[in-house]
């Protein structure tokens, strides 16, 4: 039986090892390097130094932590409403629920074309519909003041996720209390913000972290629409990272990917504090 | 009294269906916008007009296929989704049954390893993934992207699986232990049948963020011949030209196979979507 159990555990045992714990160790080990294509140096933390004085490093700091509160304050409270409203199952919610969380589904490269095209200058169906209001077309993806935006864009309606996980938690929230509120003459919205609320907190906790890991590995929609750019108002810290990468700069590129590790690890035990994500609401 | 009251549920009615209406537009209008136009020849797109295109074109289909040949990259994707969810399904399900089942040293310290790994963000280890891919041989090939994909998704398969197998009860395995049965005889006769919910559950969500990927198989590919059609998407502009119509077909086709799957497999994608956010 020992033995059996062994060989079953060999193959995920294999595949951790080599592909999630080496690439760790050689990650920690060589951010501290001068790694390129000519040879390898211990150089201590002058990678990170040099990446901190970096002002396109900070610049896409700022960007992944804007294409965040995207998805936190446009996605996320879309989302958690929708799928309030799907929980109520009137006639028709299954349809609903099928159209809007298709999209999910949909490859952020396959978006990528999407959205090149919704966005074109001369034919794209953006221009047309805001020229309805009178508004003048423009090139959105080309313009440093609208290219963020316009990259936000086309994750910022993606709501599905968001719907299906709110109303998964809203059905299995008890009746009673709702009855209980009814007796006591709360209307539907008091129902909602001091019941349902504040339930939801392990969802939309789950759904803040969801949005934060998601802005930090954001690469391509960024990567196909606009490579970044135009004067990097659209890099995110994974491009900028994989820029390094690409330019042979692979411990600098290393230093990169361990601020995406340790962020991204420090934001998954923040939000778990912060909303006590895994606690019973009810 | 009566009238006010039939007044504030019409309202109620026409908000209801307003709110998921617009939330439906914008979330599916830009792609439904950009599958109508697939059936549109390049000339009808560019002039704008009609959302509706007249008359249907299929010539965008057919440069895609004669020109892109997108079928190539099409059965790629189709190849590392089907290999990785495979794959992923595998490893995970032979750990996840002892690590469910039975008590041994270490045992803690491996569950919470397999679930560190689906926290750790995997874009950040690029250039060390893909060293680790040269130095096995692996770059640059088809088998070695299955691999990566197997490697890649078993921490998600791994955790809903687990998390199913902790809660079913555990006396047809003993009877069968008790019986004689060996530890892989078991394993193929009780626990995948067991397991079937769970395993189709993870199964489509493992085929469809493979079929999607897109930074991994840009990393580890050089030649055209093992691209997926997310990289051919990346690459339109070179592949298509100006050929609009085209490149719409392209990703209609591209977008089609996942929604495809959602659509009929759509209690399977919710339940894994639920089980392994909550996780």
């Amino acid at each position: 039986m020992g033995w059996s159990i062994a060989l079953s555990l060999a193959p995920a045992v294999i595949a951790f090892v080599t592909f999630f714990l080496v690439p760790l160790g050689v990650l920690v080990v060589t951010s501290l390097a001068d790694w390129g294509g000519l040879g390898f140096r211990y150089i201590g933390f002058e990678n990170f130094s040099k990446l901190f004085a970096d002002p396109v490093f900070w610049k896409a700091a700022r960007n992944t932590l804007l294409y965040a509160c995207v998805g936190i304050l446009i996605q996320l409270p879309l989302g958690v409403l929708t799928g309030i409203l799907l929980a109520q199952r009137r006639p028709g919610w299954r349809v609903f629920r099928a159209i809007i969380f298709l999209p999910f589904v949909i490859s952020g490269a396959a978006y990528a074309v999407i959205f090149t095209v919704f966005y074109n200058a001369e034919y794209g169906l953006l221009n047309s519909i805001v020229g309805l209001f009178g508004i003048e077309g423009r090139d959105w993806l080309y313009s440093t003041s609208t290219a963020l935006p316009a990259v936000a864009g086309t994750f910022a309606f993606i709501v599905g996720f968001d719907a299906l996980l709110t109303m998964a938690e809203v059905g299995s929230i008890p009746r009673e209390l709702y009855e209980a509120a009814e007796l006591d003459g709360a209307s539907a919205w008091q129902r909602h913000r001091r019941i349902t609320l504040p339930l939801l907190r392990n969802v939309i906790g789950t759904l803040v972290l969801v949005s934060l890991l998601a802005s930090i590995a954001l690469f391509d929609v960024a990567f196909i629409l606009t490579a970044g750019g135009p004067d990097n108002a659209t890099v995110t810290l994974t491009l900028y990272g994989y820029r390094a990468y690409t330019n042979g700069a692979w411990g600098y590129a290393n230093a990169v990917g361990i601020v995406i590790v340790v962020v991204g690890l420090l934001l998954i035990v923040g939000t778990r504090r912060a909303f006590r994500i895994g606690e019973r609401t009810w | 009294m009566v009238i006010g009251r039939a007044l504030s549920r019409l309202t109620g009615t026409i908000g209801y269906y307003g709110v998921l209406a617009i939330v439906a537009l914008l979330a599916l209008g830009p792609a439904l916008w950009v599958i109508l136009s697939s059936f549109k020849t390049g000339t009808q797109v560019f002039s704008g007009g009609d959302l509706i295109p007249s008359p249907w074109s299929l010539k965008g289909y057919r440069d895609a296929f004669e020109q892109v040949h997108l079928h190539r990259y099409l059965l790629n994707t189709a190849l590392y989704a089907a290999g990785g969810t495979l794959g992923s399904l595998a490893i995970a399900l032979l750990a996840a049954y002892p690590l469910a089942r039975f008590e041994f040293a270490g045992r803690n310290t491996m569950v919470a390893l397999f679930s560190l790994a689906l926290a750790i963000p995997v874009v950040g280890m690029a250039t060390p993934e893909f060293f680790v891919m040269r130095e096995l041989g692996l770059y640059d090939s088809q088998l070695g992207l299955i691999v990566f994909y197997s490697a890649l998704s078993f921490p998600l398969a791994f955790v809903i699986l687990r998390a199913f197998l902790v809660n079913v009860p555990s006396e047809v395995e003993e009877a069968a232990l008790i019986d004689g049965a060996g530890y892989f005889t078991i394993v193929r006769r009780i626990v995948i049948p067991l397991s079937r919910p769970a395993l189709a559950t993870v199964a489509v969500i493992s085929f469809v963020s493979i079929w999607n990927e897109f930074f991994f198989a840009n990393l580890f590919t050089a030649s055209v011949e093992h691209q997926n059609a997310q990289l051919a998407m990346a690459s339109f502009k070179s592949l298509f030209g100006f050929n609009v119509s085209g490149m719409l077909a392209g990703a209609t086709l591209v977008m089609l196979v996942p929604m495809l799957v959602f659509l009929l497999l759509q209690r399977q994608v919710i339940a894994g979507l639920t089980a392994g956010s909550t996780k």
